[in-house]
């Protein structure tokens, strides 16, 4: 027997469990990757099934069908021009007023679907009982009750899916959810579409012109002009009628549907004693206690992330780099040899800096988005990201930063927005990671003291502030202001989380080792065929008359991009000693200056592929190069600033004991 | 009694009040096309006539809190700020 084939997608607010039923589902078999010439992620699975082969889809979780966020976009698109061949609208039970308005803009697209309401158990909680048949009888859709973390209901789910992918027939919406005034319009206008004849179902069609829809006009506007003007007309009639913008009002009155449905299929008793999750919110965005709580938790898990990561790390190079002297003696220390050690090299790199702490950070920002913790971050961090031109979610992959830039610039798709994504990107790659922490700590603190090293990171601070403002004012668009919705608090569900995590590093590791090897690549290739010297000779108007550096550095920092403190680790093995400040020409000035540029210049090769990852390769190419002019003009100025503030006083170098040691450092005094 | 109309920010923390309309700053185009956060706000609920309470604010001029709709929303002050509200207070 041939297997029949189903499409179907997940469609919904956000938080409402999608991902749950959708992993629920497809288990192993699962893509993850880009919407085509986007950057929002799509997600896809296969499952067999009682005979059928059905390819699911998780559209992003969003909250109407406007085409405000590109994830509005996707998902309109989709549905309209790919037609699946049934939709399941994912809701949340414990707040059905809210996920009905979605649900109505849905049934607007004609499309067959059926309602997974979701989370019962937390609607329970909250004392919401739902009459499922009367809701079914008003949607006139099979509406399935699920609790998708328990697994509850959803192959019943499945099999009404099926069921109503085979009737194959277009559903029309069972109900007029509009005022009396607004559906004659509708009606009138719907007609004159059929007439002219279009892809999409009429009804829709109208309903988008008279919510002054621009997508949908520009597509009429082929058809013909004159619909449009007739709907300018009847929006302007519904505007004089009600007093507000018609699109306003086709809007409220979809919420008021929504709420009369609601009122009418639930029961509500609250109950008497505040919940758990509602007292841990009160506490957790108190205005004190919020942000000693948030402090307190992002530094542990800063913390652990360098721990697990940096132990893991530490452990896979002990092993990997043991193989160097193993693999000259297989094919010889010759040119050959050391550019194959280039290319394993680069795959060190990738496995001992990216991976250690992608995982851990992947596995802890799911779970805080899944917990609704990341929006109570957001709630308390919003005004001072805000000075910096980002909103409080950034918060998060901005502070993590300090461990790695590479997850926490995948992180940044937590953002809403392309534009607050970009912004997000940019500001991260600005941020001190560990490796960068070794050479400031190992070099500045070590040889001129704790106050220089501080003062850089304020330094640091300072311009991330500053080139986020600018960045803010430069970028095109509105700015988007914080409107978000604070779910509950609730359990996340580990395995969803885990099998994300899963997901998401086969993505990055396909995208980024290619690069990391590249680049590894090359870098080995300049250096067997002798062209270091060369090149840090073409390079000396940049690293000697401009930034008063010794010419050697120009090679080490090349090699930072590779890894950043590759710079400090290069720079002893190219001078042949640990002890910097005996280096003629090296000196406290030059530390500094050479420190500064190390922060700035370029993100790593990990951190360029994690950028192409999640903004596209133009933009990572332009915040690559910009971040090196800039480097070089603060590296250049901080230089003469400094010979004119010490210009005869030599600061002795002093030895700081006691630092806290890295696992940078232990590399690099191996 | 008295009602009064002011904006959604000047709101006290448990207060309740009716959402009149939504600034959506100087007109766009031929046709008032709504900007994208006035767009935001009535998809998640904001429209005029509906009962909207305050829980608290956040700290440094921060995102206030509301219930509306059954669900608790963060706004920023900027759009909250453009919310304007009918209230009935005594004295």
């Amino acid at each position: 027997m041939v297997e029949r084939k189903i499409r179907i997608a997940l469609a919904g607010n956000a938080n409402v469990g999608k991902s749950v039923i959708f992993n629920y589902l497809t288990g192993l078999h699962q893509h993850i990757g880009n919407w085509p010439g986007k950057t929002v992620e799509k997600a896809e699975g296969t499952l067999h099934f009682k005979g059928y082969t059905i390819d699911i889809i998780d559209l992003p979780g969003i909250y109407s069908m406007s085409t405000y966020s590109i994830e509005e976009q996707i998902t309109r698109e989709y549905i309209v021009n790919e037609r699946p061949d049934v939709v399941i609208n994912v809701v949340d039970a414990s707040i059905l007023e809210r996920n009905l308005y979605f649900t109505l803009q849905l049934m607007e697209m004609e499309i067959p679907m059926i309602l997974a309401l979701n989370q019962m158990d937390m609607a329970k909680r909250k004392g919401v009982e739902i009459d499922v048949n009367k809701l079914e009888k008003i949607l006139g859709i099979p509406v399935v009750p699920t609790i998708a973390i328990k697994g509850v209901g959803v192959f019943k789910l499945l099999e009404k899916a099926i069921e109503v992918a085979e009737k194959k027939e277009p559903k029309r919406a069972a109900i007029a959810p509009f005022g009396r005034d607004v559906e004659e319009k509708i009606a009138e206008l719907s007609k004159m579409i059929e007439r002219v004849g279009c892809r999409y179902p009429p009804r829709y069609v109208a309903i988008r012109l008279l919510e002054g829809d621009e997508e949908m006009e520009r597509e009429v506007m082929k058809l013909s002009p004159n619909l449009i003007e007739v709907a300018e007309r009847f929006s302007r009639e519904i505007e004089e009628m009600h007093g507000h913008a018609s699109s306003t009002v086709i809007a409220a009155e979809r919420h008021e549907a929504a709420s009369r449905i609601a009122r009418e299929v639930q029961k509500i008793i609250p109950p008497v004693k505040p919940r758990f999750e509602e007292r841990l919110h009160t506490l957790t965005t108190h205005r004190v206690a919020g942000y000693i709580i948030m402090i307190f938790l992002l530094l542990s898990i800063l913390y652990s992330i360098f721990a697990v990561g940096g132990y893991i790390s530490d452990l896979l190079n002990t092993m990997f780099y043991g193989v160097e002297d193993f693999l000259y003696i297989l094919v010889g220390a010759e040119a050959f040899g050391r550019l194959v050690w280039g290319v394993l090299e680069g795959i060190i790199a990738g496995a001992t800096i990216a991976l250690p702490y992608i995982v851990p950070f992947y596995v802890i920002l799911y779970l805080l988005e899944d917990s609704g913790y990341l929006s109570r971050v957001a709630f308390l961090m919003d005004s001072v990201m805000h000075k910096m031109g980002l909103h409080g979610k950034a918060f998060i992959p901005l502070i993590l930063g300090y461990g790695c830039n590479v997850p926490a610039c995948l992180g940044c798709r937590i953002m809403e927005t392309w534009r607050e994504r970009l912004l997000a990107v940019f500001a991260t790659t600005l941020v001190p990671c560990a490796a960068r922490t070794v050479i400031i700590l190992g070099l500045v603190g070590k040889y001129l003291g704790v106050e220089w090293a501080l003062g850089l990171y304020a330094l640091n601070l300072s311009v991330i502030f500053a080139l986020g403002r600018l960045a803010f004012k430069a970028l095109p668009g509105e700015p988007t202001a914080l409107i978000m919705e604070m779910h509950d608090y609730r359990l996340p569900h580990l395995k969803t989380v885990l099998k994300q995590t899963w997901f998401r590093l086969l993505e990055f590791v396909k995208i980024a080792f290619p690069l990391i090897v590249f680049g590894s690549f090359m870098i080995k290739f300049i250096e067997v065929f002798g062209m270091l010297k060369p090149i840090a000779q073409a390079l000396s108007p940049i690293t000697v008359m401009w930034l008063g550096l010794p010419e050697i550095t120009g090679i080490a920092l090349i090699f930072g991009i590779l890894r950043k403190e590759l710079t400090l680790i290069m720079l002893a093995t190219l001078l042949g000693t640990t002890r910097f400040a005996d280096i003629p020409g090296f000196g406290p000035i030059q530390m500094i200056v050479f420190t500064i540029v190390t922060m700035f210049y370029i993100p790593c090769v990990s951190t360029i592929a994690a950028l192409v990852k999640e903004i596209g390769w133009r933009n990572a190419l332009l915040i690559t190069v910009f971040e090196i002019v800039f480097a070089v003009a603060v590296g250049g100025i901080a230089y003469r600033l400094l010979a004119i503030l010490y210009p005869l006083r030599d600061f002795h170098p002093v030895r700081v004991e006691g630092l806290p040691s890295f696992s940078g450092l232990r590399v690099f005094y191996r | 009694m008295g009602r009064m109309m002011i904006p959604l920010t000047a709101l006290r923390d448990g207060e309740t009040a009716t959402v009149v309309s939504i600034d959506g700053g100087p007109e766009m185009g031929r046709r008032q096309r709504r900007r994208g956060f006035e767009k935001r706000l009535i998809d998640m609920g904001l429209t005029p006539g509906i009962k909207v309470t305050v829980v608290k604010s956040a700290p440094l001029h921060g995102p206030i809190e509301v219930i509306v709709r059954g669900s608790r929303l963060a706004l920023g002050r900027g759009v909250a700020e453009r919310i304007l509200v009918e209230v009935e207070r005594n004295g």
